[in-house]
């Protein structure tokens, strides 16, 4: 600690660690610009097909729509679209994680250690459950990856979902350990509060995926254009 | 073995340390590219051999092609690049943080590569000057690829008499030339120059980030070799836009495209962040947004659209790569996919990503032009005005790609509009440029011809291209090689020629010689001469109606095709002679003083070669970059608060 501050400074460059936490915090808004990006590239998928309907293949074959819905495009399996809930269960997940990372936060921040140490294990314990939660959503989902646009795009959304629940895990842990050995504490606590603001954002990446696959299921498109015959001749 | 450290002195502080595990640098001592090499080629080999294992005999992908192929090369391209990170120790940081142990001043010394000398470019070294140089060596070899794929497209083109190579390696080439040059182009100044000389410029001892630029450096190196591995896994045969469905019924080597792609936009993406973060929080005190040099702005400028533009692109790549191997359809339309969809996915970063790289190649020339004018950079705001406007604009302009693709026909109109209003801002660093030239008395050395060179290119290429962006002749010219002569103009004229000028002008600084100009000018103008004669040509070709992307064609195009393959290889003989210029200068140079060419900007101010930290006392800006005319800005100042930077001594490496 320098004697002339008082502030704690960097081990590798000797900067105030207030200086470091303000270009961290730079740096993760603009990792998080990247990931808004990736996240609105999936998003941009599931509402452009959802909204084409191209050659009626958007839903799942078995789904139970009229004709004019699936422009009477025979079905080929008895595959529908999936259940609301378990999008819902799992976003409920990350909103606990985060209120308990926060929670954990504003605590070490307060200077309670063990709480930091409380809310940062139950996070990546609640994160833990989530990533279970999500694969066992996705291996019993009722449509493979071949049953048309909305499987795909779905399932990609649950992917993305699982890379964001893997890098959560991995920072949690660290977080966890790294205030378990005091690394974070009262005076430098600013991973601690860029995760839960990162956690945030990912609480936002999992709404907007169960916003879609909840509420834009059945496309609006009842007169899609059809390419080729191939399928209607099955 | 743990030798705890009480405290280190870190620029003059004492600054208490965490334990100190082993020797400085830990497990890092022990990595470097050769393990990198191992990891790779090891964990490539056992994905390879493992995944052939288990892919059920006879499985077939969606379009009823042998999977095993596929599924083999995916696993060698993954078990490459994540051995190859490993092996080079990208993993080790990330993993001590998670086990909470810090690295030490003395690890981070060691990390940065002080006292390994030339080994430290062979490492995962953090220091950002030695980023610099290797990614100075990299684009010069994912450039010296790209052209020499040049060269056998012309070679084919210009031997009309004959076919040279079958139509699908014809085609391999062509798709492979076109994202290596534009991966090159890329990088040619947000690589070299902008890692190398922007933390300089700011009066910075490092990135924000050191590891972050380590890691970019390597993934990109990790992901050339899958681009180049395509080759032999039936190539890129669908040009570097990989339209679908084409993309997924082409051969293996598509998912070498796909692969390159998603590393490579997750090293752009990393870059970006540590550029755009180093340029917001650590420029030197007194270094306010009207006294930062316009080459930080054209470098933040095209960190911000490589952040927002670049996840598009990858995505799209991610989704190819599903539909390929999970058979999923995103891109399939008999199954609900859209291949408009992969359009607009791909235009998203496709065309920002043309201002990526012609905005710091412009800014690099404003850099130059004040130093070799004597002259204030005329309308500093106006430059800056510029540089906003085309970021604003950049997003708006993808579907002018897509006018004949049937997608939407009624918003060709508004993207007419955008793609012509984006001129104008392109307009105002060209006007930039010229203000300062006028009435300037020029010192007429390598970096202003490059300059003229680039002003006449950008002139053809940005004529032509406001022609393309009106819907009536894109209607006529689409698709023919009037496209392709504006984009060179473009992407080539302006951007290889602007980096042309700025690796001369900073050539002294990063390497400690002088470039030799008068070999370096014979291969410019040489390059300019053929540049001209081929693509000139090229666009007489285009008005006949040549088609692109194609082997065969009339023999009406003969004439103009015969004129383009000799103008291509005066080109290659200009780049060859400035090739050779860089190398011989690079070992044999005269010895570059710290300022050659007089500029008053930060990063000359620093001693040759540069110090590990740059500066020993951080700098204080009262000034601001382009006052020429008015007595030494910095000098002044600096002398008064920290002495002469050009006579202190503080632990240069060789």
């Amino acid at each position: 600690m320098s004697a002339e501050t008082h502030q704690p400074l960097s081990p590798t460059t000797g900067e105030p660690m207030t200086t470091i936490a303000r270009r961290a915090k730079a740096g993760l808004w603009t990792l998080i610009v990247m990931d808004v990006s990736g996240t609105l590239a999936l998003i941009i998928s599931y509402t452009y097909l959802w909204s084409l309907n191209v050659n009626g293949g958007w839903a799942p074959p078995g789904a139970s729509l009229t004709d004019a819905q699936t422009n009477a495009v025979p079905a080929k399996s008895s595959a529908t679209f999936a259940a609301d809930w378990p999008f819902w269960a799992i976003f409920g997940i990350v909103v606990l994680a985060t209120i308990a990372m926060w929670f954990g936060y504003r605590e070490g921040k307060r200077g309670n250690h063990a709480g930091l140490i409380v809310g940062a294990g139950a996070a990546l314990l609640i994160s833990i459950g989530g990533l279970v939660a999500q694969w066992m959503q996705i291996s019993t989902f009722p449509f493979g990856a071949g049953n048309g646009a909305y499987a795909s795009a779905v399932l990609l959304l649950c992917a993305s979902n699982i890379f964001h629940f893997l890098m959560l895990i991995f920072l949690l842990t660290g977080i966890f350990n790294r205030a378990r050995k005091g690394l974070i504490n009262k005076s430098v606590y600013f991973q601690a509060q860029l995760m839960s603001y990162w956690m945030v954002w990912i609480c936002i990446a999992f709404l907007l995926g169960a916003l879609c696959t909840t509420f834009l299921q059945v496309s609006p498109n009842t007169d899609p254009a059809i390419f080729g015959t191939f399928q209607q001749q099955q | 073995m743990s030798t705890a450290t009480a405290t280190a002195n870190v620029f003059g502080s004492e600054v208490p340390q965490p334990a100190q595990h082993g020797q400085p640098g830990g497990i890092m001592r022990r990595l470097n590219f050769v393990t990198g090499l191992i990891g790779g080629l090891a964990l490539a080999t056992i994905a390879g051999v493992v995944t052939n294992i288990l892919t059920p005999s006879g499985a077939s992908t969606a379009t009823f092609a042998p999977a095993a192929p596929d599924y083999v090369y995916l696993a060698v391209l993954l078990g490459w690049v994540i051995g190859f990170m490993a092996g080079m120790g990208a993993f080790v940081g990330p993993i001590r943080w998670l086990l909470g142990r810090d690295i030490t001043h003395a690890d981070a010394e060691y990390l940065a590569g002080k006292d390994l000398g030339w080994k430290r470019y062979w490492k995962f070294t953090t220091d950002h000057k030695v980023v610099g140089v290797q990614y100075l060596i990299m684009v010069m070899i994912i450039l010296g690829f790209g052209g020499l794929l040049a060269m056998l497209i012309r070679t084919e083109l210009g031997v009309t008499w004959a076919e040279v190579f079958s139509p699908s390696f014809y085609n391999s080439i062509i798709g492979t030339h076109g994202i290596a040059m534009i991966i090159g182009m890329i990088i040619v100044v947000m690589g070299p120059i902008a890692n190398f000389i922007v933390p300089i410029m700011i009066g910075a001892r490092d990135m924000a980030f050191p590891r972050l630029n380590a890691l970019s450096l390597w993934l990109l190196v990790a992901a050339t070799p899958c681009l180049i591995s395509s080759l032999f896994q039936g190539g890129v045969q669908d040009g570097w836009s990989v339209y679908q469905p084409l993309a997924s019924q082409g051969p293996p080597g598509m998912l070498g495209y796909q692969m390159t792609i998603i590393v490579f936009a997750f090293s752009t993406g990393v870059a970006s962040v540590n550029l755009m973060v180093t340029t917001l929080t650590m420029r030197a005190k007194g270094m306010t947004w009207s006294r930062t040099p316009i080459l930080v702005y054209g470098v933040f400028a095209a960190a911000l659209m490589g952040l927002y533009a670049f996840p598009f692109y990858q995505y799209s790549q991610i989704l190819a790569m599903s539909d390929r191997i999970f058979n999923t359809s995103f891109f399939d339309p008999l199954e609900g996919g859209s291949v408009w969809l992969y359009e607009n996915l791909f235009w998203l970063l496709g065309h920002p990503e043309v201002y990526v790289i012609i905005i710091p190649s412009a800014a690099v020339l404003m850099e130059i032009l004040p130093v070799f004018y004597r002259k204030p950079l005329f309308s500093f705001n106006f430059a800056v005005a510029g540089i906003v406007g085309v970021v604003a604009l950049s997003g708006l302009v993808w579907a002018h790609h897509m006018y004949m693709t049937g997608w939407a026909p009624a918003v060709n109109y508004p993207f007419m509009l955008s793609t012509e209003m984006i001129s104008i801002p392109v307009g105002f660093l060209v006007l930039v440029a010229i203000g300062t030239m006028w009435r300037g008395v020029v010192w007429t050395r390598l970096p202003v011809m490059a300059i003229y060179a680039v002003i006449f290119n950008k002139m053809i290429g940005g004529v032509t291209g406001i022609y393309l962006s009106d819907v009536p002749v894109d209607q006529y010219m689409h698709g023919s090689m009037f496209v392709v002569a504006h984009f060179h103009y473009m992407l080539m004229g302006a951007g290889l020629f602007g980096a042309m000028g700025g690796v001369a002008f900073y050539f002294s600084k990063m390497t400690g010689r002088m470039l030799d100009e008068r070999a370096g000018s014979i291969g410019l103008w040489t390059a300019f001469v053929g540049f001209q004669i081929t693509f000139g040509s090229m666009f007489v070709a285009g008005l006949q109606g040549q088609p692109r992307r194609v082997l065969q064609f009339d023999s009406l195009f003969n004439i103009s095709n015969w004129i383009s393959t000799i103008g291509a290889y005066i080109i290659g003989i200009g780049m060859l002679i400035f090739l050779g210029a860089i190398i011989s200068s690079w070992m044999y140079g005269e010895k570059a003083t710290s300022n050659p060419f007089g500029s008053k900007s930060l990063e000359w101010q620093t001693p040759t070669p540069v110090p590990l930290e740059n500066f020993a006392v951080l700098p204080v800006v009262t000034e601001k970059p382009y006052d020429y005319g008015v007595p030494d800005p910095y000098q002044k100042e600096l002398a008064a608060v920290d002495g002469d930077f050009d006579t202190q001594k503080v632990g240069s490496q060789s």
